[in-house]
């Protein structure tokens, strides 16, 4: 293969990728322990708290990512032109500056039950006390967890469409209206095709990071049911030793998960179809 | 006697302070095709994406039939725009793109889209996505997904400026007889005058927002209403705003069965060979013209020569012919 031929060009990626390739082996071992192979993953299984856990995770990490990508195709929809300009670019892209920590810690200011949100409410007389104010964060459905990540993933979503939507010719809008379309078939001929690929990238990198993210629900999150970062970081550094192996199974478990979903993912991108659309069969 | 398909009456487009349509007003009858060719900016492709309803005119009116469809949308006017490049949807393949063009104007039929693949020659490529086949087999693939639409009109908008020559050559012949064959009604914008006159029943010349002069290609060369279209017909040499000749009538050396009246200076640019023969690319100082010359003997070159031109050849513009 040509891009072998230069072996040496590409030892710094490889020593790169050891590192946590040997830290997944690792995690392996640890997960299947010494006694009956897979025990501990069966052990999970059984685990009424795992369960919740990874039910709570899909779901909330699966809604922030599609309310993510949705707000931002919207958004980039909406405002490309204007959004080609640096100034306004700018601007949409502040939240990425900030790390998740802090944009968690800034939702627990604004939407907090004793937060800015709530203290304006009652200030301006809509609501009696900051107890009516509704739970957001610290809550059991991760509204406040689903929240930071969305404001902090839009901008990203935005980032990754500017440049299709800059890529798309304008003569194509034209095509379909002389042929007697309308904006839908303008969106699902014209835009979609090329889209289909960065929202499938965008997808799996979000629901990726905040499946697995840690600092977000540690600070915004409630304690039942936990995401299963949190849950992991519990059983491996928790009083019990025997609850670690518990923590690697948990998350060699999520990372296949997350394998199976990419091969899913680049199957799906590299059908006959998508592949003419980058002028190959 | 043919039906009037379009008519488009005092028609304006201005762009902020700039006018592009100027006051336009021309018919089209029904199968009729007629060239429209300018030069590059003068206005052609605002003209036809007004006509498709991709722009709003500023003032005057378009009918469809007798019935104004002036302010009726793209998508519901049943005019279709072949654009300079295909525009073929990457991820269709050919038969994909053609049904598209049915389905999306709710026309469609299996057998038409079966006959017009069948015509355009690509039955064996149906199945192949864009990128697999050539340019020329784009461009008809195009045309048959905007006749698969069944539009009233069909619009090309510089159809083949992408194709390399000799495709192009064919080409032209292809889709002229196709739409012929079609009695489509068709307007062909180009900046070519070989292609507007191998494509159009009718030829306008178009400058400055305005028809110079519409008519056969005969009549155009024969009759130029001003000096813009002399000009552009090429074969002329312009003399002043009211006179020019016809370039088979000047001499490089005095003519012996005709008096030469006028006689100018011009200096050999370059020579160039076309269908064999020698072309002599002269500059005449005086007028401050450059024209091309066949010649009979190449011993006729020198670096300055003399051009000798009989009054009884130089013609007048006739602007009643606009």
């Amino acid at each position: 293969m040509k891009l072998f031929r230069n072996k040496i060009l590409l030892l710094p990626a490889f020593v790169f990728l050891a590192l946590p390739f040997y830290g997944f082996m690792t995690a392996i071992v640890q997960s299947l322990g010494n006694e009956e192979p897979l025990s501990h993953y069966w052990d999970l299984l059984d685990s009424d708290r795992f369960l919740a856990s990874i039910a709570f995770s899909i779901r909330t990490a699966g809604i922030a990512t599609i309310l993510s990508i949705a707000i931002g195709l919207l958004l980039i929809r909406s405002f490309y032109k204007i959004l080609v300009q640096l100034s306004p670019r700018l601007r949409v892209w502040i939240p990425m500056l900030f790390p998740h920590f802090v944009w968690g810690y800034m939702v627990i200011l604004l939407l907090g039950e004793s937060g800015i949100f709530s203290q304006i409410a009652v200030v301006s007389g809509w609501m009696e006390s900051q107890a009516d104010f509704p739970i957001w964060t610290r809550d059991r459905y991760g509204i406040g967890i689903i929240i930071t990540y969305v404001w902090k993933e839009v901008p990203l979503v935005i980032l990754l469409l500017l440049p299709v939507y800059s890529s798309i010719r304008p003569e194509y809008y034209a095509l379909v209206d002389t042929l007697g379309g309308n904006g839908w078939n303008r969106f699902t001929t014209v835009e979609l095709p090329h889209l289909l690929p960065v929202l499938v990238e965008s997808f799996l990198i979000i629901f990726s990071f905040s499946l697995t993210a840690y600092e977000v629900p540690a600070l915004i999150g409630t304690t039942f049911p936990e995401m299963i970062s949190v849950l992991g970081y519990e059983w491996f550094y928790g009083s019990s030793w025997d609850d670690r192996p518990l923590a690697f199974a948990s998350m060699v478990s999520i990372s296949i998960f997350l394998l199976i979903l990419t091969i899913i993912g680049y199957t799906f991108l590299n059908r006959t179809r998508l592949k003419a659309m980058r002028g190959g069969k | 006697m043919n039906q009037t398909t379009l008519e488009i009456k005092n028609m304006t487009k201005n762009y902020k302070s700039e006018t592009v349509l100027n006051e336009l007003s021309f018919q089209l009858q029904q199968g009729e095709i007629l060239s429209i060719v300018g030069p590059s900016g003068s206005g052609k492709t605002t003209l036809l994406r007004v006509l498709a309803g991709l722009e709003e005119p500023t003032n005057g009116s378009i009918f469809m039939y007798g019935e104004e469809i002036t302010k009726q949308k793209a998508n519901k006017r049943d005019i279709s725009l072949v654009f300079q490049q295909p525009l073929l949807f990457p991820h269709m393949t050919v038969m994909e793109n053609i049904v598209y063009g049915a389905k999306i104007s709710k026309k469609y039929k299996k057998e038409k889209t079966d006959a017009l693949l069948t015509a355009i020659g690509m039955g064996k490529y149906q199945d192949h996505f864009p990128s697999e086949i050539s340019g020329g087999q784009q461009q008809r693939t195009a045309l048959a997904r905007a006749m698969a639409t069944e539009p009233e009109v069909i619009l090309f908008d510089e159809p083949f400026s992408s194709l390399d020559p000799s495709l192009r050559q064919d080409l032209r012949y292809w889709v002229r007889n196709f739409l012929v064959k079609q009695k489509t009604t068709a307007i062909f914008v180009t900046h070519d005058m070989e292609e507007a006159m191998i494509m159009g029943d009718k030829i306008a010349v178009f400058t400055e927002g305005q028809f110079q002069q519409i008519g056969k290609a005969k009549t155009l060369q024969e009759s130029p209403a001003n000096l813009l279209v002399a000009s552009f017909m090429g074969g002329n040499l312009i003399l002043s705003e009211e006179e020019y000749i016809s370039l088979q009538e000047i001499t490089l050396s005095p003519p012996t069965d005709r008096k030469a009246d006028r006689i100018y200076e011009a200096t050999l640019l370059h020579v160039t060979y076309q269908h064999a023969r020698p072309i002599a690319h002269l500059h005449i100082h005086s007028l401050d013209e450059k024209v091309s010359l066949p010649l009979q003997h190449e011993d006729e070159l020198q670096e300055n020569v003399t051009i000798y031109i009989p009054d009884s050849e130089v013609r007048r513009f006739h602007e009643e012919g606009r």
